[in-house]
C-alpha cells in the first residue's frame, strides 16, 4: 500500500505499559472484563462498560480464538480516537471456544475508531501474521517480565515488516 | 487341456503384472489406465507376446460385464448427499452436454475423415461420454480434495452419461444399417431407455438394499449377493428395452446409501471387482487394437482428440452449466478439463463392428486414440490444473481408518484409528487430552508393539491410537489430532477468524463497519453468503466484499454454519 506504513502503526499503538504479563485468567468473560477496566484507566476517553460490551458482542458472532492458544479480540468503538492495542499474557490458559479447541493464554486486543475501517482490517491482518509464527509464540510464552514480553513483540513486528517490505 | 493351462498362465501373469505396474503410476505420474492399456498392447499381436486376439464379440461381452461392475461400484460409492449440489448440473451435462460434445466432434470427424453426416456423428457419439472409472480413479488417486460442487458434478455426470452415449450410438448404427424405424419409434426408444432404467434401477435397487440389510449372511456372501442382484437388474432392464447401465448405477446408489453392517463387507470387495474390471477391460482392449493398423489413423485421430479436449468439451460444459447454474469460471474450466474418456468409448467402438457397419475399423481406432490422448493429457495434469483453477479445498485430519463395531443394532459405536502427527501432543499424558466424553482410547501402538493406554501414558509422535467413539465425536477428535501444519494451511485458506453462520448481518456489519442494503439487515451471515454465492454453497466458496474474503468453512446440509474471514494482506 503506497504512502501507508501499517507496521509502524502497529508498533506505535502498542506502548510498553499496555503489554501485560501474569494476567489472572478465570474465564473468557473475566479476561475481557479485566482488559476493559484496564484500558479505561489507561485511556480516559474510553468507558470500560462500553469496551466490554463491544468486545463481548464481537465474540458472540464467533470466537476470536484463532488456535495455538492465541486470541485476537477486536472491536470498533465510537469513543476511540486512534487505534489502540493491548497484549495480555495469562497466568492460566482459559477456555476461549477457539477454532482448535485449545485454551488461550496469549491475547492481542485491538480497538479502533469507528471511521477507521480499512486500518482496522490491515491491523487485524498484521496482528494475525505476528501471532501466526510458532517461534514468536514460544518466545512470548517464555518471556517472564513485562519488558521481555514487549521486546519480543516489537522484534516480531519488526521482523514481519522487514519481511513484507522486501 | 494345454489351452486351458495357457489361459491361466497368460491371464494370471498379465493381471499380476498390471497390478505390480500400478506402482509405476505413483512413481512417474503416468495414469494407471494407460499402463494397463500399454501392457495389453505389449501382449497383443504387434507386441512381445504376439497374441492374436481379435475376437470382438468376446471383447463385447467382457466390456459389458466390466462396465456393469464399474458402474455398480461407482453407484455404491456415490453419497446421496452430494446430489444436493451435483445432481442438476450433472444431469444437464449427461444429456445436453453429451449431445453438444458428440455433435461438435461428429462434425469435425465428418470433415477430417470425409464421412457423411451420420457416420461423423457416430464417431462423436462413441466418444461422447466421460468415463466413470477413469474419473473416479483419477479424482481419488490424485490425492487432491476438490470442492464438493465440482467433485459431485463430475462423479454423478460420469455415472449417468453413459446411457446417453449408448443411446446415441445405437440409434446412429441403426440408421446406418437401415434398421431404424420412424422418428416416433426413436423417441419411444429414448423414453424406454431412460424411463425403464430409472424405474427399475431405483425400484429394484431399493428392494435389493432392503434385502441386503435384512439378511443375516456369512460376511463373504453380502458382496456376492449385491453383485448378483445388480446383474439381474442390468439384465432385466436391458431385456425390456431400458438402459441396463443406468439401472445398475442407480441400484448401486440405492444399496450404497442404506447404512448398515453389510456395507463394510460389500464395499472392499466391489472396490476389488471394479479394479479387476478396469484391468481386464483395458488389457483386452489393448490386445484388441493392432498398433500397425492404427498408425494410419494416428494424425487424424489425434486431431479429433484435440478438438474434443479443447473445443467440444469446454463448449458443452459452458452450454450445459453456465446458463442454468451459478458455477464460477474456474470451476467450469476444471470440469471442462476433467472430461476424461475411458473404457466406454472403446466398448462403444465395438458396437459398429458387431453391428456390421462398414468401415468399422475407423471407429475403433479413432476411439482408441481419443481415449489414449485424453488419459495422457487430461489425466496426467489433473493435480496441477486443480491447483491452478483453485478448486482445491484443504482438509483437516480424518481417521486413517474407521470401522463399525456392529455390537449394538443401531450401529452406534465405531473404531477410529489416528496417528499422532500433531507436535503439540508430544509428551502429553492421555488424561490431559481434551477428549470428548464417551469416546475412549482402547489401544495404543508404538514401535510395532501394543501398549495398554493409561491416564499417565505420554503420547509420542508416530503413535497409532485406536479410539472407540461415535460419529458425533469425530469433529472434536479430528480437531485434537489436527497438526499445526494443517491448521496453518486451513487458516491461510479459510481466513484467520471464523464467524457463526447464524450471526445476524446487522451485528456483523456493525462489528466491521460494513454497509448493508435494507433487505440484508435481517439476514443471518450464512444466508447472506449463500445468496452472494448464488445458492447451493459448498465448503470453500468465497465472496469478496468490503475488502474481506468471506469463505464458507463449514456446512450442515444446505445451511452455512461457519464463515471464515480472510483479510487481504
Amino acid at each position: 500500500m503506497p504512502g501507508k506504513l501499517p507496521h509502524m502503526t502497529l508498533q506505535t499503538i502498542l506502548p510498553p505499559e499496555r503489554t501485560l504479563t501474569a494476567v489472572p485468567g478465570g474465564s473468557k468473560k473475566r479476561v475481557l472484563e479485566f482488559f476493559s477496566t484496564f484500558i479505561a484507566q489507561n485511556t480516559p476517553s474510553l468507558d470500560s462498560q462500553e469496551v466490554f460490551s463491544r468486545l463481548i458482542g464481537r465474540e458472540r458472532l464467533g470466537s476470536t480464538g484463532i488456535g495455538n492458544g492465541v486470541a485476537i479480540p477486536h472491536a470498533r468503538s465510537p469513543h476511540c480516537k486512534a487505534p489502540i492495542a493491548g497484549f495480555l499474557k495469562l497466568q492460566e490458559p482459559v477456555d476461549f471456544d477457539a477454532i482448535d479447541g485449545e485454551p488461550v493464554d496469549l491475547l492481542f486486543v485491538l480497538l479502533v475508531p469507528e471511521e477507521a475501517d480499512e486500518t482496522h482490517l490491515s491491523l487485524l491482518a498484521e496482528v494475525a501474521n505476528v501471532m501466526n509464527d510458532a517461534g514468536t509464540r514460544t518466545q512470548l510464552r517464555k518471556s517472564e517480565s513485562q519488558h521481555e514480553l514487549y521486546e519480543t513483540l516489537t522484534q516480531a513486528i519488526h521482523r514481519l515488516s522487514d519481511g513484507s517490505s522486501q | 487341456m494345454d489351452s486351458i493351462n495357457t489361459l491361466f498362465i497368460f491371464s494370471g501373469s498379465l493381471i499380476a503384472l498390471s497390478i505390480l505396474a500400478s506402482r509405476l503410476s505413483s512413481l512417474f505420474g503416468l495414469p494407471l489406465l494407460v499402463i494397463f492399456l500399454g501392457l495389453g498392447m505389449l501382449a497383443g499381436e504387434d507386441g512381445l507376446l504376439g497374441i492374436e486376439f481379435d475376437d470382438y464379440s468376446l471383447a463385447f461381452i467382457i466390456g459389458h460385464l466390466a462396465l456393469a461392475m464399474i458402474l455398480l461400484d461407482g453407484g455404491l460409492r456415490t453419497r446421496l448427499k452430494t446430489f444436493r449440489v451435483g445432481f442438476k448440473p450433472a444431469l444437464s451435462l449427461a444429456t445436453l452436454g453429451v449431445f453438444v460434445t458428440s455433435g461438435v466432434v461428429g462434425v469435425f470427424a465428418m470433415w477430417v475423415f470425409d464421412l457423411n453426416l451420420i457416420q461423423g456423428l457416430l464417431v462423436g457419439a462413441i466418444v461422447g461420454s466421460t468415463d466413470a472409472a477413469a474419473v473416479f480413479s483419477m479424482l481419488s488417486g490424485s490425492g487432491v480434495n476438490i470442492n464438493e460442487r465440482v467433485s459431485a458434478t463430475l462423479e454423478i455426470e460420469s455415472g449417468t452419461n453413459d446411457p446417453m452415449a449408448i443411446f446415441l450410438t445405437i440409434t446412429l448404427i441403426e440408421v446406418l444399417t437401415g434398421d431404424i424405424g420412424g422418428p416416433l419409434d426413436t423417441l419411444l426408444m429414448f423414453i424406454k431407455q431412460f424411463g425403464l432404467g430409472l424405474l427399475i434401477g431405483l425400484g429394484f435397487g431399493w428392494l435389493s438394499a432392503r434385502l441386503l440389510r435384512a439378511m443375516d449372511l456369512a460376511p463373504g456372501l453380502y458382496s456376492l449377493l449385491a453383485l448378483a442382484l445388480g446383474f439381474c437388474i442390468f439384465g432385466l432392464t436391458s431385456a425390456l428395452g431400458g438402459s441396463g447401465f443406468l439401472a445398475i448405477y442407480l441400484a448401486g446408489l440405492m444399496i450404497g446409501n442404506r447404512p448398515g453392517r453389510h456395507l463394510q463387507f460389500i464395499l472392499p470387495v466391489h472396490d476389488g471387482l471394479a479394479w479387476l474390471s478396469q484391468i481386464g477391460l483395458f488389457l483386452v482392449l489393448g490386445m484388441l487394437v493392432s498398433p500397425s493398423e492404427m498408425l494410419e489413423y494416428a494424425l487424424p485421430g489425434a486431431l479429433v482428440a484435440l478438438v474434443l479436449i479443447f473445443v467440444a468439451r469446454p463448449l458443452a460444459v459452458v452450454l450445459a452449466i453456465k446458463p442454468f447454474f451459478s458455477f464460477r469460471w474456474r470451476e467450469i474450466t476444471f470440469i471442462s478439463w476433467v472430461g476424461l474418456r475411458g473404457a466406454v468409448p472403446i466398448v462403444l467402438a465395438i458396437f459398429p463392428v458387431i453391428g456390421g457397419v462398414e468401415n468399422s475399423a475407423l471407429y475403433f481406432n479413432v476411439a482408441f486414440f481419443v481415449v489414449l490422448l485424453s488419459l495422457l493429457v487430461q489425466g496426467a495434469s489433473l493435480a496441477p490444473v486443480s491447483r491452478w483453477t483453485r478448486v482445491e479445498v484443504p482438509i483437516g485430519v480424518t481417521p486413517n481408518h474407521r470401522g463399525v463395531l456392529g455390537i449394538l443394532p443401531e450401529n452406534d459405536y465405531e473404531v477410529f484409528v489416528y496417528k499422532v502427527e500433531n507436535e503439540a501432543l508430544e509428551d502429553v499424558p492421555i488424561r490431559l487430552l481434551r477428549f470428548p466424553s464417551g469416546a475412549l482410547i482402547s489401544a495404543l501402538f508404538r514401535q510395532h508393539a501394543m501398549l495398554h493406554p493409561k491416564g499417565s501414558t505420554q503420547l509420542r509422535l508416530g503413535d497409532e491410537l485406536c479410539v472407540i467413539g461415535r460419529t458425533d465425536d469425530l469433529p472434536a477428535l479430528n480437531r485434537l489430532f489436527n497438526g499445526n501444519a494443517r491448521l496453518k494451511r486451513e487458516r491461510a485458506f479459510f481466513g484467520t477468524f471464523t464467524l457463526d453462520g447464524d450471526a445476524l448481518m446487522s451485528e456483523v456489519a456493525s462489528a466491521y463497519g460494513l454497509t448493508l442494503s435494507p433487505g440484508e439487515q435481517d439476514m443471518s451471515l450464512g444466508e447472506f453468503v449463500s445468496l452472494r454465492v448464488g445458492g447451493h454453497p459448498v465448503v470453500g466458496d468465497d465472496v469478496g466484499w468490503h475488502g474481506i474474503h468471506w469463505v464458507v468453512s463449514a456446512m450442515d446440509a444446505n445451511r452455512v454454519t461457519k464463515v471464515g474471514l480472510r483479510l487481504y494482506q
